[in-house]
């Protein structure tokens, strides 16, 4: 499900207490006892474990399973309707790869959400610092504003936006014209190029809430002391958020980016539904609308590979802050 | 495995059509005898058009697999789940067979579910294969096939007697009918026609076109006509109305693709498709202002607006137009509807839409399923469809189409029509997007030959599976 | 303190930009439909029209309901098996603890569209399709990765010496997680809540597939009867369902709001 409203990133601070928890650890020198030591109970931590892998097995194990197995079929709506499917090996992941389509897709999916988590890291930031910077009645009324973008289903609000730049009837068009341009009629989802620029609209705007909130817990964390000191030594404003700000900040923003990545590369809803509402389908799709239509079409085989070479993808996107992880949990 | 096609039984079809008209043209006649003369040449036509289609019934005759369903004892106690699509069913109409059923069935619910048209396809793949699937279930027409050769309804071939039998409107059997067995049973059909304002045209001191070229030109002229007009369209065609498209194509010559000794050949960059799609974006640059990448859903409130001369739409058009989704009263009497001219002056050959019903390969009572479904046929509840704007499935009930000026349009406009590619893969053409595509690209400006090139091996590549 | 002024004119502008979206949604639902097709109006005033078919369309309130009852089901268990998962992995150190860790984050990746036939075939084989159950399953499954991740943090950011005095004053591990541990963890409880929350109200893709008798839909589902194909879109219809579908996301979260703030504050001073 999560799919399907991606790039809203919802939660408030997955990064935050992350981070935090690293700097308890780390500011324990000798304190706690590493977890290992403790011996109340070798069978707890399992059956603690025990209800999320029920829940998670029941509602996606035999999916998961069953997609990588379709994923090596021919399995189409007969196959769908009872007909027996035949074993075709890797058929259809050769039949991606061997489509230069395929890669058309690939490639403007990672364009697309290479640009949407840059654009929601960079202005989340932004407007992190603004926040900090804003006395407490303006601050809420900032965090309502942004907080109506972020409860807002992404079916909504792409549907919302579509409407603020419809060619005919668009506020859009109509403010730009009535400046003087000519922008009458212009359709905003007819060009590829201007229809992502409204696509990473809707993406941005519902992705920088999150990533603004959870930046600016963490900027509230940093001791006003250190910024006075760093001040008296004469440093600037950008001369403190690089040298204090950032470096603090830094575990938090690669936890982000990871998650916008995750979230941004199988957009779906989004770009969907401005499908829907316009501009050419074959120009735009990327990559978790094409695995949608691959079996929107019934080649049910066909879109679960896509789905698993997307994982792949997704994988060597997010090594960096896989690594990352593996080397601190095997502390 | 390709079924054949219809489209080549087609023109000698719209021959005879012709024929009858030019009879009625001459013969001086009111308004109701040119109806009833209409609706002789559609049966005819539609009659002949089928003639492709015999040899299947020939070969069904005894159904070899599978036992005959047999009608359940009267006090049968069951729920029926069916499910009709979007608003084409009106709720009286459905009030009408329960009423009718219940007569026969009292102790048996049925449970009307609507379905919307957006999303179907993801309901059926997903909900038809499990326990709680429909009894019976609404298809598309170009969507039946790949549903019947999926094996997710239940053949019919021994019923199709009951049901209506060789009164059925033959092209809607053909997408009902898979490899020779009879699947999917007609429910109702829609042609396409052109519906216009009568105002616009006679201030702009036009008649209303008889050929394809004077239909251009007048759509030209009424845009020159109400410069004045933001957003005017002499024909209003939105880059994504690929139906409308398919009529300058046929009428050119051209095709989507022919099926030659079960592998289908693209004939959609063919120099005669192509000169037809150049039209197409002659009209879409020159007589329109509709948006090059929307459909033509919503045309009917741009026509409430004021900004539309002539659309190319379904035959329900001019009622949604002065229906209360649209404006009533506004342009009620000057509203006008007419067949679209075909190049040489008879009538453009024009897509003929429309649906089929199917009893799911899952439900639990198909005896009652086919019982329920013989009153969606029957000759009292199809003649409801005469009025309101759609065609009824059964051929002995086209001269009820009649009263207003776009029944009689789409009467017309019925002689002439053709069919997509008859092919279990076409439903994925259409999920895929791609002749909207090309509309949309050809409405744009890009070069007609490149886009239709590009379409029809995408298309080729879907129908060859 | 002189540039407070600028900080405040910014701060004005961005708040028009978010919010503006969400305004123009609520001023297109009093417009009537012939009237939404004309030059932009800016002012939420004119008819009441769009609500009342909203109200008026069959099973508003049913599909309300059952939207109401798979959301609150699916935080409240996702809640608690996911802090049941969070100590494991922040406070145990486990065979196989990176195993799950890892597998967790692999879930996530995968496009959930294309799922969508199996998840239908497993419910259907437990008999649980068109029930508020199993689309609860489903829900509770996607939720669960993120939620168990994020209280992960949450947990890790509670001093484990806390439940240590605990113990010592006899409680036993397990009892000391629940009195001591989750009281300091509401903070990231209400967070997570809310992701799963705003996650499974909006959820569309499988509420279509998974409920399909139309007195089991939910909410986003049933909107879609204001679309009509070939016959047009309700616009009008669509922005006023869409308003009240997301009043009570908004109002949930403005409850909760405070906390969340007040939580990741005081997280913030621990650390």
């Amino acid at each position: 499900m999560t799919a399907v409203v991606p790039g809203e990133g919802t939660a408030a601070s997955p990064a935050l207490p992350g981070r935090r928890s690293r700097r308890s650890r780390r500011g324990s020198p000798a304190g706690a006892p590493p977890p290992a030591r403790r011996r109340s109970g070798r069978l707890l931590p399992y059956l603690l474990v025990v209800p999320t892998l029920v829940a998670l097995g029941a509602g996606l194990g035999y999916p998961l399973v069953r997609l990588v197995v379709i994923s090596t079929q021919e399995f189409g709506r007969r196959q769908q309707f009872g007909a027996p499917a035949r074993y075709v090996g890797t058929d259809n992941y050769d039949s991606i790869f061997g489509t230069s389509y395929f890669w058309d897709v690939l490639w403007r999916s990672l364009a697309f959400c290479g640009v949407n988590v840059v654009l929601t890291l960079v202005l989340g930031t932004l407007l992190a610092l603004l926040l900090t910077r804003l006395g407490p009645g303006m601050r809420t009324a900032l965090s309502v504003a942004l907080l109506l973008a972020w409860a807002t289903p992404a079916l909504t609000a792409t549907i919302v936006w579509q409407w603020i730049f419809d060619a005919r009837y668009g506020v859009v068009n109509w403010v730009l014209t009535r400046l003087g341009a000519d922008y009458q009629g212009h359709s905003w989802l007819s060009e590829p190029l201007s229809f992502f620029f409204v696509g990473t609209l809707v993406v941005v705007w519902m992705g920088v809430p999150f990533v603004a909130f959870t930046l600016y817990a963490g900027m509230t964390q940093i001791s006003p002391e250190v910024m006075e000191a760093a001040a008296i030594d004469g440093a600037g404003p950008w001369q403190r958020f690089r040298d204090v700000t950032w470096p603090a900040l830094l575990p938090i923003f690669v936890v982000l980016a990871a998650l916008s990545t995750l979230w941004d590369l199988r957009v779906f809803t989004q770009v969907y539904v401005l499908q829907q509402a316009g501009g050419i389908v074959r120009e735009t799709n990327t990559l978790g609308v094409y695995a949608y239509r691959q079996g929107g079409s019934g080649d049910f085989g066909l879109g679960a590979a896509v789905a698993v070479v997307m994982v792949g993808i997704t994988l060597l996107l997010t090594l960096v802050y896989l690594r990352r992880m593996f080397r601190q949990e095997e502390l | 495995m390709k079924t054949n096609t219809l489209p080549e039984a087609a023109p000698s079809g719209a021959e005879v059509a012709r024929a009858a008209r030019g009879d009625a043209a001459t013969t001086g006649m009111t308004a109701r005898r040119a109806r009833r003369v209409v609706a002789v040449a559609l049966v005819g036509v539609l009659a002949l058009a089928a003639c492709g289609s015999d040899d299947d019934e020939a070969s069904t005759g005894e159904g070899d697999d599978g036992t005959a369903l047999e009608a359940p004892p009267e006090d049968t106690e069951a729920t029926l789940r069916v499910w009709l699509n979007g608003p084409d069913t009106p709720d009286e109409m459905i009030d009408l067979a329960k009423a009718e059923f219940a007569e026969s069935y009292p102790n048996v619910t049925v449970e009307v579910e609507r379905q919307e048209w957006d999303g179907l396809v993801n309901r059926l793949d997903t909900v038809l294969p499990t326990e709680d699937s429909p009894d019976i279930f609404e298809v598309g027409n170009t969507q039946a096939q790949s549903y019947e050769a999926a094996g997710a309804m239940v053949d019919l071939t021994d019923a199709k007697g009951d049901l209506g039998g060789d009164d059925l409107v033959d092209s809607l059997v053909e997408a009902g009918t898979y490899d020779g067995r009879f699947y999917g049973v007609p429910y109702y059909g829609g042609a396409r026609i052109v519906v216009y304002r009568k105002d616009l045209l006679d201030k702009a001191g036009l008649e209303i076109p008889t050929t394809l070229d004077e239909f251009v030109d007048a759509g030209k002229a009424l845009k020159a006509d109400n410069a004045d007009v933001p957003n005017f369209s002499g024909i209003y065609f939105p880059g994504r109305n690929w139906h409308a498209m398919l009529s300058f194509i046929w009428d050119a010559g051209g095709d989507i693709a022919v099926d030659e000794d079960g592998e289908w050949v693209g004939e959609l960059s063919s120099d005669a498709s192509v000169t037809g799609l150049t039209t197409v974006q002659d009209i879409m640059q020159n007589a329109n202002a509709a948006p090059a990448d929307s459909d033509d859903a919503e045309d009917y409130l741009d026509f409430c607006n004021g900004e539309v001369g002539m659309l190319m739409g379904p035959g329900w058009k001019m009622g949604q137009i002065t229906g209360e989704d649209g404006c009533p009263g506004k342009y009620d009497d000057v509203l006008g509807a007419f067949a679209l001219p075909g190049s040489d002056g008879g009538v453009a050959p024009s897509f003929l839409g429309g649906s089929n019903l199917g009893i799911s390969a899952r439900s639990e009572n198909p005896g009652l399923a086919l019982e329920f479904l013989k009153v969606l046929t029957s000759e009292t509840y199809q003649t409801e469809f005469a009025e309101i704007g759609l065609i009824p499935v059964r051929k002995s009930l086209l001269d009820q189409v009649q009263g207003d000026e776009a029944a009689q349009a789409q009467a017309e406009a019925a002689e002439n029509t053709r069919f997509v590619p008859s092919s279990e893969n076409w439903a994925d053409v259409e999920s895929g997007n791609i002749l909207q595509d090309m509309g949309t690209a050809i409405a744009s400006g890009a070069d007609v030959a490149d886009e239709a090139g590009r379409a029809e091996s995408a298309i080729v590549d879907i129908l060859n599976g | 303190m002189r540039r407070r002024w600028l900080w405040n004119a910014v701060a004005l502008g961005v708040m028009v930009v978010m919010a503006f979206p969400v305004y123009w949604m609520v001023v297109t639902s009093f417009r009537a439909n012939s009237d939404i097709r004309s030059a932009p109006r800016f002012l939420p005033v004119g008819t009441l029209e769009n609500y009342r078919s909203v109200f008026e369309r069959d099973h508003f309130w049913t599909s309300f309901a059952n939207s109401l009852q798979v959301t609150l089901l699916t935080v409240v268990f996702a809640l608690f098996t996911a802090f049941l998962a969070a100590i494991a992995v922040s406070r145990f150190r486990f065979r196989g603890r990176l195993g799950f860790l890892v597998t967790i984050l692999l879930v996530q990746m995968v496009p959930a569209e294309a799922l969508m036939i199996s998840v239908v075939k497993t419910l259907d084989g437990w008999d649980l399709r068109n029930s508020i159950a199993g689309l609860t399953i489903v829900y509770v499954a996607f939720v669960l990765p993120f939620t168990v991740w994020t209280l992960r943090g949450f947990v890790g950011a509670v001093p484990r010496e806390l439940e240590e005095a605990a113990m010592v004053d006899g409680s036993s591990r397990l009892r000391a997680f629940f009195t001591v541990t989750l009281p300091l963890v509401a903070p990231g409880l209400v967070a997570t809540g809310i992701f799963a929350f705003i996650q499974a109200w909006n959820e569309f893709t499988f509420a279509l597939v998974v409920m399909d008798r139309p007195e089991k839909e939910t909410l986003p589902v049933w909107l879609q009867a204001f679309n009509f194909g070939a016959r047009g879109t309700d616009w009008g219809g669509v922005m006023a369902g869409s308003t009240l579908i997301t009043v009570p996301v908004i109002v949930f979260f403005l409850l909760v709001h405070r906390r969340v703030a007040a939580g990741l504050t005081a997280g913030a001073v621990k650390g």
